[in-house]
């Protein structure tokens, strides 16, 4: 008798167990890439996935290639936040194909903003060089740190997709001819650095950088124009490859900027899954963001609370009533 | 009301003290950077420019001739046929899978590193070894130097330098520098107290001591120090290669990015390449140059 009271138990607490699954998605990981922005959003999610859809999720360190690599390969991390698929497109459009990565939403609706920069104040000095033309005419101006009779123009650094892309399109705008050396900056870190100390300097810079971002929420700069308007489909089909045999000139499209999860994650937990696709930033809002936290110096962790207890009409359209009570709930108790 | 939220968890810092502690901070570094950087940047303009020159020579030289005079480097150094053989096998495999151009950069940066580490490095151990006082200034400096993460201090290098050859060299420099320090120290400390009473008792002066007897003496261990340093500063060349350092790094990091695990593995072996010759040679040159303590030394 005693046992199948016991049994009984087991089963209708199984039962309820079963109920609530619906509702809680269990163990989630999010990839929290090494960057301002992607940060952010990765620490926006885990809150209001903790909170508000009840998962136990918890980041985990990551980069574009090695976090998507590891989600087609392994199915781990469940969601990446901030994936420039322009980078890593053949991997995402294979994944997909695969049927191992499911694609969510858009991270920043406007997409990214690619292109070639020059600091403010050179433009406000000189506005020719708002173009370039103007820049190609005044090369010595921007001065290579260790040959004096070439120009630097900054790529990106080796291995990342614009670098295909920057170096492509330094090809097709005949930057080498015009006295232009292409420097690798060898890192992000290298990159953003070069910026800031022209900029601190007030010195001149040419080269290619990405918004939204915290350094171009700090450092004003103006994107050259080179005159030739978006032709996307040579830019998908040949600049942004490897293999570019003949580049025309193409100012950069925005960039598709998405938020992927593996297929098992999308299946599971398909309200969590619901709430990313709606999770969406505009360029305005993530600049603002950005150069908050590069003023307070706030790692993502912080800068996510902030943005839950300032920008609760942003965020609360992104989930149901109930979702956005528990996580409002949450946030007053911090 | 107690609070004992701190049985728990540690009491921190207030974050607003701690943002005013690291913007002021930042806000003087920015200032030194805009005062000082172009002088620091015109003082270093003469290693820039032996780099850069350096580095032209052994780029644009044909390879069969680099190819000789390195291999008659190294077999006038260690007077070993097989090392000889070693090395032309390895370079001719090198420029075989078309790694000629970035091994000669990495090749000229890391053996101006290595030289500028032992110029710098030996007199700062014989210092260190004649004073205790000087060897307790110098040893948490050194610890720092090998154990702060490199990024660390080349994010101020970068603010002042730029990205390229100097803040390279430096980066470099600072991580490989103190095992020549440390060893030099040790191996002159423990040259035997007799022998030093002896020559002292035969008239020598401190500087005929430290010339006639410390230095050849403790030279087995200066020799290891210099072995590795050596190795050190060619497992920087990834870390210099993510300021703009051309050369190995670049393809290795290219790897990393993009998952090449291929052409990381071809440009790493090229590197260890490089590696196992500095090292080789060095202790040939290390041993031939020892032979005079085979007679009643064991050590």
């Amino acid at each position: 008798m005693k046992t199948m009271i016991l049994i009984g138990g087991i089963l209708l607490s199984t039962a309820t167990h079963q109920a609530l699954a619906e509702e809680q998605c269990g163990k989630v990981t999010i990839a929290d890439m090494n960057w301002s922005s992607a940060s952010l959003i990765a620490n926006v999610d885990r809150f209001i996935l903790e909170y508000g859809y009840g998962c136990e999720a918890e980041l985990i360190p990551g980069d574009t290639m090695p976090t998507s690599t590891s989600m087609v390969e392994k199915g781990e991390p469940d969601i990446a936040p901030e994936i420039w698929s322009n980078s890593v497109k053949e991997l995402i459009e294979r994944g997909v194909s695969d049927k191992r990565l499911a694609i969510a939403g858009h991270s920043l609706s406007d997409g990214g903003e690619e292109g070639f920069w020059v600091p403010q104040y050179m433009v406000d000095k000189d506005p020719s060089l708002k173009t370039i033309e103007g820049i190609i005419a005044k090369v010595k101006t921007f001065k290579h740190p260790e040959d004096p009779d070439r120009g630097a123009f900054y790529g990106c650094p080796a291995g990342w997709g614009c670098q295909l892309s920057a170096e492509n399109l330094y090809r097709a705008l005949k930057l080498s001819d015009a006295g232009f050396d292409l420097v690798d900056p060898g890192s992000g870190a290298g990159l953003s650095g070069s910026i800031a100390r022209a900029y601190e300097r007030g010195k001149p810079w040419f080269g290619y950088y990405w918004a939204p971002t915290a350094v171009l929420g700090k450092y004003k700069m103006a994107k050259v124009d080179f005159g030739s308007g978006i032709d996307v489909d040579h830019f998908r089909d040949c600049i942004s490859k490897v293999e570019c045999a003949d580049p025309k000139v193409t100012m950069y499209p925005s960039a598709l900027v998405q938020t992927v999860t593996t297929t098992d994650f999308a299946e599971k937990s398909t309200q969590a899954f619901a709430y990313l696709g709606k999770r969406s930033l505009t360029n305005a809002q993530m600049n603002g963001l950005l150069a908050w936290m590069e003023d307070n110096q706030a790692d993502g962790n912080i800068a996510a609370e902030y943005f839950l207890m300032n920008h609760e009409d942003t965020w609360l359209k992104w989930v149901p009533a109930d979702v956005g009570a528990k996580v409002k709930a949450a946030i007053e108790a911090l | 009301m107690a609070d004992y939220s701190w049985l728990s968890k540690f009491p921190k810092m207030d974050r607003s003290t701690l943002l005013e502690i690291r913007k002021y901070l930042d806000g003087s570094f920015r200032d030194f950077s805009r005062e000082y950087g172009d002088v620091i940047e015109s003082f270093f303009d003469p290693l820039l420019d032996f780099l850069i020159w350096f580095e032209k020579l052994l780029v644009q030289s044909p390879w069969w001739a680099v190819l000789l005079s390195i291999t008659a480097l190294v077999y006038f150094t260690s007077r070993s046929w097989k090392l000889s053989l070693g090395v032309v096998v390895s370079f001719l495999l090198i420029g075989y899978f078309g790694m000629w151009e970035d091994t000669m950069r990495t090749l000229s940066i890391i053996t101006v590193c290595t030289l500028l580490a032992i110029v710098l490095g030996v007199p700062i151990g014989i210092l260190m070894s004649r004073s205790n006082r000087t060897q307790a200034l110098v040893t948490p400096i050194l610890d720092v130097m090998q154990t702060m993460p490199a990024f660390v201090y080349l994010i101020p290098v970068v603010m002042l330098l730029g990205i390229g050859k100097v803040p390279g060299v430096i980066a470099v420099v600072i991580y490989a520098i103190p095992p020549v320090i440390r060893l030099t120290n040790l191996g002159i400390r423990l040259v035997d107290k007799e022998v030093l009473e002896a020559a002292t008792a035969y008239g020598a002066n401190p500087m005929q001591r430290l010339m006639g007897v410390q230095l050849p003496l403790a030279s087995p261990t200066i020799m290891a120090g210099i072995n590795q340093t050596i190795m050190m500063a060619l497992g920087m060349v990834v870390i210099a290669s993510m300021i703009g350092v051309k050369g190995l790094g670049q393809p290795v990091l290219k790897s990393i990015t993009n998952q090449y695990f291929t052409l990381g593995l071809f440009n790493g072996l090229a590197i260890v390449a490089l590696a196992i010759i500095f090292d080789r040679a060095s202790q040939a040159y290390a041993k031939r140059s020892q032979k005079h303590m085979q007679g009643g030394h064991h050590e």
